[in-house]
């Protein structure tokens, strides 16, 4: 099935060491984003940056000393973003928010099924 | 400089093993007719041959064989060819030369020097389209992963560039988690290609996306492209 609307996306930038309530930024945001019931959220990590502070984050080879950038990117309405927004504002002590209007084209197999 | 039209096209044949004054025949030939500035030579080896001494020589993989046939092709105007008829007899020593009337259909052009020091400042700005197509790394498209097919497909239908992106945690369609595992080879997430080009040319690639993507997500933006154009200046010398 394919469906295309207008959407806008969200980018955050922060360090994979940041954590909200122990467990790490981005899974928490992630859950958030499930929670909102947006459609498409991904994170990536960065082999190098730097963010505010201004402190250099590295990528490790070492997988679990980790303190890489990591940037996530959120795709939903203007009405699941406007809801995230707020949450961020609690949850990100130190990091960037970017937006920007995009279309969207989803292609999802179950034709019938309604998103849970 | 060789122009389209009547030619000599000459042909050495040669044995690998034989040496002048230390270096392989061949080689001094070479050198004698670049530095004659004859238009260009090439060398090929045969596999296998023989000669007027009626050895047979092949490429064999017990015995290395150090004999075999090596054959030295130009083509050059006839003058050239005969000023330099001499000298290439005596290097060829026991070797045959032969020559033969050819047309020369299309001349080899010279490359154009490459400009050394681009200017500093030269960039390309303009109005374009980022494509992002958010796909599972375990998605497929006939034989190969699905993001590897879209790559090829794009640099197929000519578009500017694109970067695949492994995302270590995420969740798409299906809604189900996709989680990198750290010491782990296996990688099961979510992958992000991102694609710069104008929209009429991302638009004209739409429809194979349709195909080959089944499930997963595909995002326009507009962007502004500042490209520094380095590499493209010097593609535009050698053309």
């Amino acid at each position: 099935m394919k469906e295309q609307f207008p959407a806008r996306m969200l980018r955050i930038h922060f360090g994979e060491n940041d954590r909200w309530h122990g467990k790490p930024l981005h899974e928490a945001i992630l859950a958030k984003c499930m929670e909102f019931g947006i459609p498409e959220a991904i994170v990536f990590r960065g082999i190098e940056g730097y963010g505010s502070g201004t402190r250099i984050r590295h990528a490790s080879h070492w997988p679990l000393a980790k303190d890489a950038p990591v940037q996530l990117s959120v795709i939903g309405t203007e009405e699941q973003i406007g809801k995230l927004i707020p949450c961020l504002d609690t949850m990100v002590e130190e990091g960037l928010v970017a937006t920007s209007a995009v279309e969207v084209i989803r292609y999802s197999r179950d034709a019938g099924k309604a998103p849970e | 400089m060789l122009n389209a039209g009547k030619a000599i096209k000459v042909s050495i044949y040669l044995s690998d093993g034989a040496t002048r004054h230390g270096v392989p025949v061949y080689s001094a030939i070479l050198d004698y007719l670049f530095y004659r500035g004859v238009a260009g030579a090439t060398v090929t080896k045969g596999v296998a041959g023989f000669g007027a001494d009626h050895h047979m020589h092949s490429a064999n993989m017990v015995e290395i064989s150090d004999r075999l046939p090596i054959k030295i092709e130009f083509i050059e105007t006839r003058e050239k060819v005969d000023a330099i008829l001499g000298k290439l007899e005596e290097l060829a020593g026991t070797g045959l030369i032969e020559m033969q009337e050819t047309t020369v259909v299309k001349p080899a052009q010279v490359s154009k020097p490459k400009q050394l020091v681009p200017p500093a400042h030269l960039k390309i700005e303009g109005k374009a389209q980022m494509m992002r197509i958010y796909v599972s790394e375990e998605d497929r498209w006939k034989d190969k992963p699905l993001y590897e097919a879209l790559v090829a497909a794009m640099r197929a239908n000519d578009i500017a560039g694109v970067t695949v992106y492994r995302g270590i945690l995420g969740y798409g369609a299906h809604r189900r988690m996709h989680k990198d595992k750290p010491l782990s080879t296996a990688h099961h997430g979510s992958v992000m290609l991102s694609a710069i080009d104008t929209e009429e040319k991302l638009r004209a690639f739409l429809p194979l996306v349709d195909q080959m993507v089944a499930e997963g997500l595909v995002v326009f933006s507009d962007v502004d492209i500042i490209k520094y154009a380095y590499r493209a200046l010097e593609v535009e010398a050698q053309s």
